[in-house]
């Protein structure tokens, strides 16, 4: 029985003076939409702090777009940290929506970002919290329907039975659509079945009760998805695409926090879509087609945007900022905004060139922080691999370019455990650093440390084999090999100026063990929940032994799901959903990846064949002319 | 958070702003707080000026902190402006720009040489209403711990994990407690503080209250809650004199409840 619609900020309040950070459950916030006259109500959760997930930017998309459709309102709740969460539980109150207090469980529709897979715990905690049937299949007539999307809802497997369904693809129009589709079927009176098929026919709306798992000579061991006999959903679910991102409201987050959060800045995004086919990148591939807007959108988006908001800065928010064809004139005219308010913009990552550096300061004015370039792999053959097109002669022009700009702090992100990877290209990865310095240290003249003294800080994540890249089939690298591989890194510095940092390979496990998975790492998920796993991507939190322990239990060996291969003809457990970009394209990326080929982008010279455009009927709208960097 | 106070320059106009805190909002820190106000002035488009450091931040100057949960009825800011605007028409776009809960109620201009808000305000008055159980839960024992605090000279608390101690011979100015009709077998009293800060701290009213409740004559006592709201803020002159904060010199009379 779905409990009724009311404010309970009367429960919640007075627990506020006995947690860390109150301000996380106050709501209010300037921007909100604080009229919730639905009649029908959709509430979206991220999984995670307030601090966290208000800055996400495709929440604050589909709350737009949900407040916008007439009849139908939308409010954010968030997962409360564990010291709100013991409290509520010992008092019984349950997880409640920001906006009017009402419990998440009252609420005709409830949606989940699946924002990364360490979130995967923290979706189960917040069923439980607002006492909404963990299991899709153990939910009555009356309870919400419970959707998720995001950007890891490509491998949604291991999550998909706690929800009705899954939405794949770019959210505007397609969440109105589903909020329209089950109003409808509400206000007719369908049961639950009948609700969830008529889901199904909406494009891109993947409902995994509707499919049945088979595991066969041409599966791997987690099997594959097929339609139930009857319900004529398609066998491939094909993701949802906007054709033109200038069609879009281009501010969408409206909604000013009161308290300091991880990205405390307007963000506009300039554009949708990566065609440089990095091949470890699974964003890369299924946001495709690239979408730009124009320049004088994004300008005056941005003036807009910061009037409305009172933030003092802004992000250019997108895969890769400095690739739109008109990034130059934006922060010309952003430049001559902002230089006498005070006002900051920011990019978020710089091409590895000289135009990058050139971006990066007009970006930054005449402030200058750090410089964050992406190599991602210490040498050629290996950044071959991995389809990084740029050469070590890139990076120390970059390098002499940005010292030359100014800058004095470079920041290198390198991932570890690439397939082919060798002793050679980690220790290549310190090799560059110290060229880096020594570069710093020519161009600026400055004493070897201290004040004015140059720096290189170097980022090693692990390699996590995404689903729907082309190295899907690979297994990780086994822990162990991983850490004598950090070991080896960290004895090849060389230099007190070159400082490393390197992610936790006991996370990395779990992740790629949740990226992989099949429908049956529910099980593992459901267990490390038990355990007491919550907010893993929260370094104090995470607890490895829990995770193995889980797996145990359920008769799933962790380091084995993460480490093993898939045969490349091998029908894969996500097989059923499609970004677009055709399983083919892969697997001859994963052959060109073998052979060191490399291959261009599709936005500065001709179509690869990835299939996203003719299989969606889309294509790449390129605002100006996109040059080859 | 807030960008320095510019010296030597009379170009700047200090716009001196009374705002409350209330509703949900009294449980913003004081960073957030200040936060959300320099994004409302932001949003005001009031003619604010920048600092010349690295961040480039506006300049604008807060009274004290207010304790995480305390509401305010008085709290105050400086904010400097580059062009002079008419205080009802500032304090108009402000209140617009401005959260309901966190709004300005008066704005004027002070002089640009007068010291900084956190050091020139060293006057608070509040008014506490606690509600709790207990035989005890009255105002003579309230009275008689608060006394006996006084005697005492000063009180011991843990900041976090760091040991304090504030004395409350400067900061205790006077108390008064009066009695009020509770609910459900609930007693509540009123408890109305006038407490004075100085380089050595401030005394919070929750630690007044939690060090009176650890005395024996209120040992029997449940406290149930607590809510604080800061009534006023004045300048204490070198004659004990009150100034408020918003006359820019004029003597006030002094405040109520004095013991």
């Amino acid at each position: 029985m779905r409990p009724l619609r009311q404010d309970l900020f009367h429960e919640l309040e007075p627990l506020l003076a006995r947690v860390e950070r109150p301000a996380r459950y106050l709501d209010h916030e300037w921007g909100a939409t604080e009229r919730q006259d639905g009649p029908f109500h959709v509430c979206l959760i991220y999984a995670d702090t307030y601090e966290v997930g208000q800055p996400n930017l495709g929440i604050a998309i589909l709350y737009n777009e949900l407040n916008g459709a007439e009849g139908i309102s939308c409010e954010r709740a968030y997962l409360p940290w564990v010291d709100m969460s013991a409290l509520m539980r010992e008092r019984g109150v349950p997880l409640l929506s920001l906006e009017t207090s009402s419990a998440v469980a009252s609420f005709d529709i409830v949606g989940f970002t699946l924002a990364h897979e360490l979130i995967a715990s923290n979706v189960v905690e917040a069923l439980d919290l607002a006492g909404i049937a963990i299991r899709a299949d153990g939910r009555d007539e009356d309870d919400p329907i419970v959707i998720a999307g995001g950007p890891s809802a490509w491998n949604c497997e291991p999550l998909c039975p706690m929800f009705d369904a899954v939405l794949l693809g770019d959210g505007e129009g397609e969440i109105v659509d589903v909020a329209r589709c089950a109003r409808d079927a509400r206000a007719e009176g369908a049961p639950r079945d009948e609700i969830l098929l008529r889901l199904s026919r909406i494009e891109g709306v993947y409902v995994p009760s509707l499919y049945e798992l088979r595991v066969d000579a041409t599966s791997t061991r987690w099997g594959y998805a097929v339609p139930r006999a009857g319900s004529l959903t398609p066998r491939i679910v094909r993701k949802r695409c906007i054709p033109d991102l200038a069609a879009t409201e281009p501010v969408a987050q409206r909604m000013v926090p009161y308290m300091g959060v991880v990205q405390d800045r307007l963000a506009i995004e300039v554009l949708r879509g990566c065609a440089r086919g990095c091949r470890f990148c699974q964003a890369g591939m299924t946001y495709r087609p690239v979408r730009e807007r124009p320049a004088d959108q994004v300008v005056e988006a941005v003036a807009s945007g910061l009037a409305a908001t009172g933030h003092d800065e802004c992000s250019l928010s997108s895969l890769s900022t400095t690739d739109h064809s008109q990034c130059a004139s934006i922060l010309r005219a952003l430049g001559d905004h902002a230089r006498d308010r005070g006002l900051r913009v920011s990019i978020p990552s710089q091409r590895l060139d000289s135009f990058g550096v050139e971006m990066a300061a007009a970006a930054s004015g005449s402030r200058r922080g750090g410089l964050t370039f992406a190599p991602e792999a210490g040498t050629q053959r290996l950044r071959d691999v991995i389809n990084k097109n740029v050469t070590d002669e890139d990076l120390e022009r970059a390098a002499r370019n940005a010292f030359a700009h100014g800058w004095r702090r470079m920041k290198l992100y390198y991932m570890m455990g690439l397939p082919t990877e060798t002793d050679e290209d980690i220790v290549a990865i310190t090799a560059a650093a110290r060229r880096v310095l020594e570069i710093g240290r020519e161009v600026c003249a400055r004493p070897r440390r201290g004040r004015g003294g140059v720096s290189v800080s170097i980022s090693v994540a692990v390699f996590v084999p995404k689903c729907h890249t082309p190295f899907q089939w690979v297994g990780q690298l086994a822990r162990d090999e991983v850490r004598r591989r950090q070991q080896l890194l960290l004895q090849s510095a060389g230099d007190r100026d070159i400082a490393i940092s390197y992610h936790d390979s006991d996370v990395s496990v779990v992740e790629a063990a949740l990226s992989k998975m099949g429908r049956k790492g529910f099980d593992v998920v459901l267990e490390a929940w038990r355990r007491g796993c919550r907010f893993d991507a929260w370094t104090s939190q995470f607890d490895y032994d829990a995770w193995l322990e889980a797996g145990r239990a359920v008769g799933v060996d962790l380091e084995r799901a993460a480490t093993e291969e898939f045969p490349l003809g091998a029908r894969l457990p996500w097989d059923h959903t499609s970004p677009g970009v055709s399983k083919g394209f892969l697997q001859r990326e994963w052959r060109r990846a073998i052979g060191g080929v490399t291959t261009p982008d599709c936005t500065m010279t001709s179509c690869v064949g990835c299939g996203v455009c003719p299989t969606l009927g889309v294509s790449n709208v390129i605002a100006g002319d996109r040059h080859v960097g | 958070m807030s960008g320095s106070p510019p010296v030597g320059r009379p170009d700047l106009h200090r716009l001196r702003v009374r705002f409350g805190k209330d509703g949900r909002l009294a449980y913003l820190g004081h960073l957030e707080v200040a936060g959300t106000i320099e994004r409302s002035v932001r949003r005001s488009a009031l003619p604010f000026s920048v600092g010349n450091g690295f961040a480039r931040r506006m300049r604008i100057q807060f009274s004290q902190a207010l304790p995480v949960g305390s509401a305010s009825a008085c709290e105050y800011y400086d904010l400097y402006l580059t062009e002079r605007v008419a205080p009802r028409e500032a304090l108009e776009r402000l209140v617009t720009s401005t959260p309901a809960s966190l709004a300005p109620t008066a704005a004027s201009y002070v002089r640009g040489r007068l010291p900084a808000l956190e050091a020139w305000l060293t006057r608070s008055a509040w008014r506490l209403e606690l509600s709790g159980t207990g035989g005890a839960f009255a105002p003579p024992a309230f009275d008689a711990a608060l006394r006996e605090l006084r005697a005492i000279g000063a009180i011991s608390f843990m900041r976090g994990d760091r040991p304090r101690t504030i004395g409350l011979d400067d900061t205790l100015v006077s108390w008064a407690v009066t009695p009020r009709q509770g609910r459900g077998g609930c007693s509540v009293v009123d408890l109305v503080l006038d407490t004075r800060s100085s380089n050595l701290g401030a005394l919070r009213p929750a630690v007044l209250v939690e060090a009176a409740l650890s005395r024996p004559v209120l040992a029997a006592v449940e406290l149930d809650s607590m809510r604080v709201l800061r009534v006023a803020q004045w300048h204490e002159g070198a004659d004990g004199s009150l100034v408020d904060a918003l006359s820019d010199g004029v003597t006030m009379p002094d405040p109520p409840a004095k013991r």
